[in-house]
């Protein structure tokens, strides 16, 4: 395990890391939105839109990711008639399926969220003249995510790992950077290198969830 | 001079329970209503109740003049919101927002509401912080307040919209028995300003001195009702008697 080996692969698999960094920040800001709104939709009181949201989250964390990837990057494009239409560069295909799966599990958190708050809260507002969408923004939202966090927080350090399932579908990225160099250069190194690039990228996140909690204290 | 609130055979029940059994009362401008019963007897429902934080089934709900509803049918959603503006109300719980300060507490609404100047919202947020005691704490979260200062926010934040009605739904039942004389302080101060209100109570000492009349509320009727003399020195019922142990 040299140092300059070390030094001679670090500039490719920080290349990878790129794909990596850069999937897991489309995911992240798309993927937060798209779960508050289904959370929304889910506890609508429009029928069909309430049924539309459950359904999407139950076929989204009952079925395993990699199916979902596989069904994004390689079934689209065989669905007859509107296929051709549906072929996408496999990193875009990717994300969305990312996207669509992520949107699952935050919706499924911040609907637990939006249950711990008192409904005193609503009573609140509602006295106090506000409209549902104004007690929604002014007071609902913050508390609802400061409940949230901590799970937000646990999922997206999932999602820095599962960023590798991208090896499956063959968009290169960090763990296809050292897959490679493991096999031409007959050393165990690279695994150990991306394994401390994945630990880094995590001790950021775990530090920047931390600040975070603290401002989200109220105290 | 015509009443404040005007209640006409109102009438609610949840499923099979009948909660309020045609209940009628008025209360006058600058009156002081204390409202007492027994558990479960509905006196939160017909509190809540006018300001729409639950619909009834029957009877009227006027306040100053209007119709919030009217023979078991409802006004239309603006003139709810309207009718209901007038009044505020202050909760057991406080209700207070946890993620805002005590004067973040105070402004959300009128900031929100937009129906005047900044300066003039800042203003007055400080004013009713001083009169309930509390100008040190305006930057303060709830979290760390006792309950009694969270009450007197709770109160404060009612205020900020200059409600003609305030409704109290015992407002000291949550806390600690050495708390309750701030709270009450600030309530005996508003009745001695004029203001409309309502308050639930078990505090009987507090009623029988600061209320103008006592209405005495049991499975969801008013038994009776009457100035303070009448209900805890000579009541009617043997039933008032019983709930208030002479
Ligand atoms: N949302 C609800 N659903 C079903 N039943 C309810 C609901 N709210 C109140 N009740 C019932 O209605 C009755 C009257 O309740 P209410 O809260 O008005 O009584 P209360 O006089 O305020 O009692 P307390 O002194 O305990 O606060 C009770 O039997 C209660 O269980
Ligand atoms: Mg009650």
């Amino acid at each position: 395990m040299s140092l300059d080996y070390i030094i001679k692969i670090a500039g490719p698999m920080l290349e990878g890391a790129r794909t990596t960094i850069l999937l897991f920040l489309i995911v992240i800001v798309l993927s937060i939105p798209l779960g508050f709104v289904v959370t929304l939709m889910a506890k609508s009181t429009m029928k069909p839109l309430a049924w539309i949201a459950h359904s999407y989250i139950y076929v989204m964390r009952g079925t395993p990711l990699l199916l979902q990837l596989l069904f994004f990057c390689f079934g689209l494009p065989q669905i007859p008639v509107i296929g051709e239409y549906l072929v996408m560069d496999r990193f875009t295909a990717a994300s969305l399926g990312f996207i669509l799966n992520y949107g699952a599990y935050f919706a499924e958190i911040f609907r637990g969220g939006l249950l711990s708050i008192d409904k005193g809260q609503f009573e609140a507002s509602k006295v106090l003249g506000l409209s549902k969408w104004q007690t929604l923004r002014k007071v609902i939202l913050a508390q609802m995510f400061r409940v949230a966090l901590p799970a937000v927080a646990n999922e997206s350090i999932s999602l820095v790992k599962d960023t590798a399932l991208l090896y499956a579908v063959a968009v290169p990225e960090l763990l296809n950077y050292a897959k490679t160099a493991v096999n031409r250069d007959f050393t165990v190194t690279p695994f150990v290198v991306a394994g401390v690039i994945y630990l880094l990228m995590t001790l950021v996140l775990t530090l920047f969830f931390k600040t975070l909690e603290k401002r989200f204290k109220f105290e | 001079m015509s009443s404040m609130i005007e209640v006409k055979e109102l009438q609610k029940s949840f499923g099979k329970l009948e909660v309020l059994k045609k209940v009628t009362f008025t209360v006058d401008p600058g009156e002081t209503v204390a409202v007492i019963g027994p558990s479960g007897s509905g006196k939160s429902t017909m509190l809540r109740s006018l300001v729409h934080l639950e619909e009834v089934n029957g009877g009227s709900i006027i306040i100053q003049g209007q119709a919030l509803v009217d023979n078991g049918s409802y006004a239309g959603h603006a003139q709810i919101k309207g009718i209901t503006s007038k009044m505020g109300m202050v909760f057991q719980h406080f209700n207070l927002f946890p993620h805002l300060t005590v004067r973040g507490n105070l402004e959300l609404a009128p900031r929100t509401l937009k129906r005047e100047s900044s300066s003039e919202i800042t203003a007055r947020s400080k004013d009713l912080l001083s009169k309930v005691g509390l100008a040190d704490k305006a930057d303060v979260y709830p979290s760390m307040l006792s309950g009694g200062q969270k009450q007197r926010v709770a109160i404060a934040r009612a205020l900020m919209l200059s409600p003609d009605i305030l409704l109290f739904d015992e407002p000291t039942s949550a806390l600690d028995p050495e708390l309750t004389g701030e709270v009450l302080r600030v309530i005996r101060q508003l009745a001695e300003e004029k203001m409309t209100m309502i308050i639930v109570t078990h505090e009987m000492n507090f009623a029988r001195d600061v209320a103008d009349r006592i209405i005495f509320m049991d499975k969801g009727e008013i038994a009776e009702s009457g100035t303070p003399e009448q209900i805890f020195g000579s009541p009617r019922l043997a039933r008032t008697r019983s709930f208030l142990k002479l």
